[in-house]
């Protein structure tokens, strides 16, 4: 009896040899299909993986966050806004925090300037001191121990000796953040005492935001209440889009591929159609033939499948998406400078998978089928 | 015209045999036509004539390579025209060895691997089957260039192979298609050395050929003569 391993073994030789003879062939196809799967895969990776990093860089936002609207948009909070929030009952603390944009003339970008909050102890600085996010650090030069000179608009210096730089881990947020102290915030937007950006406040059970979030909005009728799962929200909108939009780059190579694999499907070169008259000829069973362009066609979509999502990984882990950076990251014109933790999806994978390998393997195989159960004579002629 | 009426006791038996292409389109070619035909086992029976003559499509219909368009192919008495594709595949890989007129060897694989190629299906042992093509391509002296890709072969050894190829799944008829076209006189007596082996090994032997060297040759049982798609003379 023959044994299906031991045919399945004979195909597989005979769809290898036959790979090597039109080598020039697949190699070009080889290379279209994984650069296709590499602009998807990389896509997918980069998005997936900035999601996780801002989620996990937001957990520590605050529960809460309650702007003042002023004419629908965001104005100074007073002070005793603050006094209100706290006599809810479940609000735990309330923080008035110093925050907003300096754009700098010098390298035509938008510096986010912040008063760090009470319990981040170890962003403390005194008057005279600042703390700089990496991506303002590299492109002004600025060093640790140097000194952060930024000139107001109005013509007021900001000078303050640069205690430390912050790490890249939280670059997503910090890489254009420059932390130094209410005194000199102050003085430098010329602001008065007695309001802020905005509050913080955190809920001694998060299970109760939304009833506090009631309750606030009838002592604050005109002021905004953000949620850290809004922030996250609107985070994770900002990266859809953005992925989205490398996907309808990547629509292109995928139409090409389309183009091609229609054109695959539509008909055999008279050489293919040859070779299967010949092996049907000699005793192959239609179905073996079907069975060796299946193996032929998986092993080159496969091939590509594999070789395109491991590009995609290097890509994306170990060189930042580099080519795909100005697309993908952050909002800001310095833009972060930090490595991703590598994070695969498996459904995104799977979703690439089906996508790319599945149409491919069934467009070749209509000619084939079709030139397969012909008379092998009427194939060879 | 002359036909050859069916009788019993053939290996192989057409019985109102006609085959056309392009069935029904402005350029429909008739390429048999109402053929009836008796071969004999353990016979050589040579089919001659003209180009488009017929015979060529009379030996595929033959060696159930194409169907004929209506009447009926019997082997060892067995309908074989009307079954399914799967069956006549079986039929096709059990009784027939082929030899193309172009020898159809599969460019790019080595000698054995085209010589090979009839047994993937059945699958036996890789070391069986490779012994097996060996002894084949060493009985027609073609051993030493085993593992040659076909293409640095020359005609008559690429002839040779072609037959290796035929021969690998023990086959009960050999069909031979203008087997000398393109050989000089010396490779066609060494191809009738081969045809006068495989008689003597019990095995049936169809050809079509041009050449008188082998209609004419001692070796030959039956010689069918067509024209237009006709069997117009059949010759002991």
């Amino acid at each position: 009896m023959t044994s299906p391993f031991a045919r399945q073994r004979y195909l597989i030789d005979y769809t290898l040899a036959a790979l090597g003879r039109r080598r020039g062939k697949n190699a070009g196809l080889l290379a279209i299909y994984t650069l296709v799967v590499f602009v998807l895969a990389s896509a997918m990776l980069f998005a997936s993986a900035i999601r996780f990093e801002s989620t996990a860089v937001l957990a520590d936002a605050p529960e809460l966050t309650v702007q003042e609207l002023v004419m629908g948009r965001h104005g100074l909070l007073p002070a005793d806004h603050l006094d209100k929030l706290s006599a809810i009952r479940g609000v735990a603390t309330v923080e008035g925090r110093l925050w907003g944009y300096f754009y700098d003339r010098a390298n035509g970008a938008n510096y986010t300037l912040m008063v760090p909050g009470r319990d981040a102890a170890e962003y403390s600085v005194g008057p005279g001191e600042a703390i700089i996010g990496e991506g303002l650090a590299r492109s002004r030069g600025f060093k640790e121990g140097g000194a952060l000179l930024l000139v107001s608009q109005t013509g007021k210096l900001l000078k303050a000796r640069i205690k430390s730089v912050l790490s890249n881990d939280s670059a997503l947020v910090s890489s254009d953040l420059a932390l130094i102290s209410e005194v000199d915030y102050r003085r430098f937007f010329e602001l008065p005492d007695g309001v802020y950006t905005d509050a913080a406040v955190s809920i001694r059970n998060p299970r109760e935001i939304a009833k506090i979030v009631e309750k606030a909005t009838l002592a604050l009728p005109s002021a905004r209440f953000v949620t850290r799962s809004d922030i996250a929200r609107t985070y994770e909108s900002l990266f859809d889009w953005r992925e989205g939009l490398l996907v309808a780059l990547a629509a292109a190579a995928i139409l090409a591929f389309a183009i091609f694999a229609a054109e695959k499907a539509s008909g055999l070169s008279a050489e293919e159609a040859r070779e299967i008259g010949i092996l049907k000829a000699i005793g192959w069973d239609t179905t073996d033939i079907i069975a060796m362009k299946l193996w032929e066609g998986g092993l080159v979509s496969l091939g590509a499948f594999l070789l395109g999502t491991v590009l995609a990984y290097i890509h994306v882990f170990l060189f930042a998406a580099g080519l795909f950076e100005p697309v993908l990251k952050g909002w800001s014109v310095l833009y972060p400078d930090f490595a991703l933790a590598p994070r695969i999806d498996a459904l995104q994978l799977a979703t690439l998978f089906v996508l790319t390998v599945i149409p491919y393997t069934a467009a070749t195989l209509v000619p084939i089928w079709r030139t397969a159960v012909t008379d092998p004579d009427e194939v060879m002629r | 015209m002359t036909t050859t009426p069916a009788g019993a006791g053939g290996m192989i038996e057409l019985k109102d045999v006609t085959k056309l292409y392009n069935e029904g389109r402005p350029n429909e070619v008739r390429a048999v036509a109402g053929a009836n035909l008796v071969v004999e086992r353990d016979k050589v029976t040579v089919f001659k004539g003209p180009s488009g003559s017929g015979k060529t499509t009379l030996l595929s219909i033959v060696g159930c390579l194409s169907r004929p368009t209506t009447g009926r192919v019997l082997l060892d008495g067995e309908l074989v025209s009307g079954l399914p594709e799967r069956f006549l595949t079986e039929v096709r890989r059990s009784t027939f060895g082929f030899v193309f007129q172009r020898f159809n060897l599969v460019r790019g694989l080595t000698v054995i691997d085209n010589v090979m190629l009839p047994a993937y299906p059945l699958a036996p042992p890789h070391a069986e089957l490779r012994e097996r093509a060996l002894a084949r391509l060493d009985a027609l002296g073609l051993a030493g260039k085993a593992e040659m890709p076909v293409e640095h072969l020359s005609g008559g050894e690429t002839q040779r192979a072609a037959i290796a190829r035929a021969l690998i799944n023990d086959p009960k008829i050999v069909i031979a298609d203008e087997p000398t076209a393109n050989l000089d006189t010396a490779l066609t007596e060494r191809f009738l050395e081969i045809v006068a082996e495989l008689r003597a090994e019990g095995r049936t032997v169809l050809m079509t050929s041009h050449d008188p060297r082998i209609w004419q040759s001692d070796l030959v049982d039956a010689v069918v003569e067509m024209r237009d798609g006709r069997i117009v003379g059949e010759f002991a």
